[in-house]
């Protein structure tokens, strides 16, 4: 909790704080709670919070910048909100000189969070794209961020940074795991109403990474094809009938989703195999033979696999073969 | 599309084929000691595949000129020999392999022109039936504005009886063709598809019109003629515009005059799959029904191809019963399914060919069984 925060000296050793402005009472009207420059968090609910300060009293200074006319809130923005919540009209505050610059403000702000809890994505994100703002070498910023716990891998560091730009649903994605930052990353390439459609069927079918990269394969190519959005193609009654089913749990949903998608992308493909499995099923195969097209239908060689246990059985598969070379069933099946 | 840059490996600096070029070419030129110079300066582009549509590299081919085309697994191919003049092409398809074949794609154009005429020579000199084709690896006739190789190529063909040059293209750069004596042994040869694709995809080549035109000329110029429909590309209304392509063709030229019609659906490695969605993000021909083959590439799935090659043949039929029409990379079911035949029954493909190229190019034909 924000209020059990570890306000100690030792986090803010090497920040110069004025001790003329050092500890303020300050008016909540002075604050700019608007301005999220040095927001980390990504937590909004400060219920717990409000009831904290009820019981304990505020424990720890909220970290402000005095920019005139009024204050930005450089760490402790829930613990200003919980106390507008609470009706306060001031709050004592520990308040930055003017000598304080910009990255020792950015280093408080990610301090503030990163060393007491693990950042989650987003706020990994915003702590990079506050580190990489400030004005100072690369290598002291790769040492601060090393101090900080932040990533520091050149690949994965740009990709984490662009998060904190994504819309606002995307983001929340990632936060409630629907989608990975791989895929976070993906949805951006698509306008909102569109990324978010796919955000709301990958959280309804909760479906992992590759069966997301298949859907939103599918989805977008029949979208290029027909110039139909993605968000009209999930509004079409088919697909709206099955995901809207309550009688029917979410794995079947899923395979029906596919299914669905699969014929609207492939049609004469997915004809074909409909065709296939019922030819298949006019030569009663039995549990012992099992016949397989060419991929694709594209070869000409069809591959059987026959399984028995010993002679007897053998010798009735052989029937059963000869059966199956005689049916007509054969002739549609390798007619193509 | 203009060439904004010239390299020239310094190896050929003094070459008159390259000065020759470069009186011609007006655009700055830089000396480079070798192709790497070259390939880092093109990959270092946003779009390298454009800058390298935009950049000539002038050079010499240190490895054969005449190879044999790569075709691929599990199809049937026509055993064509390449003649290996140069690369890429200043044209802008959306769906050319070249775009992935060479790494990086980079016009360029061999000077050492020598070293071709002797590889030639020697090959010409076995007295074989032969196809040779300059229009794989490159545009045929996009090197015309810039060099004279057609019209090497032209007379050497003509001083022998055994072996025809096809010049493949979509431009209509033949105005040097028109006075050189060809004695029929150089088909030429045009790329047609419909004015929609040529619209859509086929960005700075000839409309169709244009190159039926140059197609009658070379014609009333005494030029046997080839056509390649590849790729027949699928879409709503393709049938009846593909119908309407085959009508024109033959109200400019003769059937008889034809020595081969190929068809080809579009196929394409997946690379260039990614290659269209980034540089074409407007084409939708990648979204169509396609099937990977047992070659890797992607084709449509086999149905469609067989109708629309079907409906093609039934066309080119009405029109020219007797023309040579084959289908390029494709297995004996579709051959049965589209034409009723497989080639093995004739001979096999390469024979089809030569046999045609006997008959309208008047070969010698001692090898052709």
């Amino acid at each position: 909790m924000d209020s059990k925060s570890s306000d100690n000296q030792n986090d803010y050793r090497d920040i110069p704080l004025d001790p003329a402005l050092a500890r303020q009472t300050i008016m909540l009207a002075d604050v700019d709670s608007a301005d999220t420059t040095f927001r980390i968090t990504t937590q909004t609910d400060v219920d717990n919070l409000v009831l904290s300060i009820q019981r304990l009293g505020l424990m720890h200074a909220p970290v402000l910048k005095h920019n005139p006319p009024g204050y930005v809130i450089v760490c402790g923005f829930r613990r200003i909100a919980a106390c507008l919540n609470l009706g306060w009209t001031q709050v004592p505050a520990r308040v930055l000189g003017k000598n304080v610059g910009f990255f020792e403000m950015a280093r408080l702000a990610i301090a503030d969070n990163a060393l007491q809890r693990p950042l989650n994505l987003v706020e990994t994100s915003r702590a990079l794209k506050l580190l990489a703002g400030a004005d100072i070498e690369k290598e002291a910023l790769a040492e601060t961020a090393a101090e900080l716990g932040l990533p520091l891998s050149p690949a994965i560091v740009p990709r984490i940074k662009k998060i904190c730009d994504l819309p606002r649903p995307v983001q929340e994605g990632i936060l409630t795991k629907v989608i990975d930052l791989s895929m976070a990353l993906e949805l951006d390439r698509f306008k909102p109403a569109d990324g978010q459609a796919l955000l709301r069927l990958f959280a309804h079918l909760k479906v992992g990474l590759n069966r997301q990269r298949e859907l939103l394969l599918m989805l977008e190519e029949i979208s290029l094809r027909e110039e139909i959005p993605i968000h009209q193609l999930m509004a079409e009654k088919p697909l709206r009938h099955i995901l809207e089913n309550t009688e029917i749990d979410r794995s079947v949903k899923r395979q029906k989703v596919r299914t669905h998608l699969r014929r609207r992308r492939f049609p004469m493909i997915s004809k074909a195999e409909t065709q296939y499995n019922a030819f298949v099923k006019q030569l009663k195969l039995g549990r012992n033979i099992n016949l397989m097209p060419p991929k694709d239908f594209e070869g000409m060689t069809y591959t059987m696999t026959i399984r028995f246990d010993n002679q007897k059985e053998l010798k009735n598969l052989k029937e059963k073969l000869e059966e199956i070379i005689r049916h007509p069933g054969l002739d549609k099946i390798l007619d193509g | 599309m203009r060439i904004s840059k010239l390299f020239i490996d310094r190896q050929v600096a003094d070459h008159p084929t390259t000065r020759s070029i470069q009186s011609r070419l007006n655009v700055s030129a830089e000396s480079v000691q070798n192709a790497q110079q070259v390939y880092e300066a093109i990959s270092r582009a946003a779009d390298p595949v454009q800058r390298g549509k935009e950049t000539l590299y002038l050079t010499r081919n240190k490895g054969a000129f005449i190879k044999k085309c790569p075709g691929t697994s599990h199809y049937t191919c026509c055993d064509y020999q390449i003649l290996h003049i140069g690369t890429f092409c200043y044209m802008d398809c959306t769906y050319c392999i070249l775009q992935t074949y060479f790494h990086p794609p980079i016009l360029q154009y061999f000077v050492n022109h020598d070293d071709l005429m002797a590889e030639l020579n020697s090959v010409l000199s076995r007295k074989k039936i032969l196809r040779i084709g300059t229009g794989e690896f490159t545009d045929s006739l996009i090197w015309e504005l810039w060099t004279d190789v057609s019209n090497l190529l032209v007379q050497r063909f003509a001083a022998q009886k055994h072996a025809v040059l096809e010049l493949k293209t979509k431009t209509t750069a033949i105005a040097q063709l028109k006075s050189l004596t060809h004695n029929r042994k150089t088909i030429l040869a045009w790329s047609l598809n419909t004015e929609h694709v040529i619209n859509t995809e086929e960005r700075a080549t000839a409309s169709l019109s244009a190159r039926l035109k140059a197609a009658a000329r070379c014609e009333s110029w005494g030029y046997p003629l080839a056509f390649h429909f590849d790729p027949l590309i699928i879409y709503d209304g393709c049938e009846e515009d593909y119908a309407g392509v085959i009508e024109n063709l033959f109200s400019h030229v003769s059937a008889d005059n034809i020595v081969w019609i190929s068809l080809g659906a579009l196929r394409f490695p997946p690379s260039v799959k990614t290659v269209i969605q980034n540089r074409f993000p407007d084409s939708k021909i990648i979204y169509e029904e396609f099937i990977t083959g047992p070659d890797g590439k992607m084709r449509y799935f086999k149905p469609l191809r067989i109708n629309i090659y079907r409906k093609i043949i039934a066309c080119i039929r009405k029109h020219a019963p007797d023309a040579l029409v084959y289908l390029c990379m494709e297995n004996d079911e579709i051959w049965r399914k589209s034409l009723g035949f497989i080639p093995a029954d004739v001979g096999g493909l390469p024979h089809m060919l030569d046999q045609s190229a006997v008959k309208h190019c008047q070969l010698k034909s001692d090898d052709v069984p």
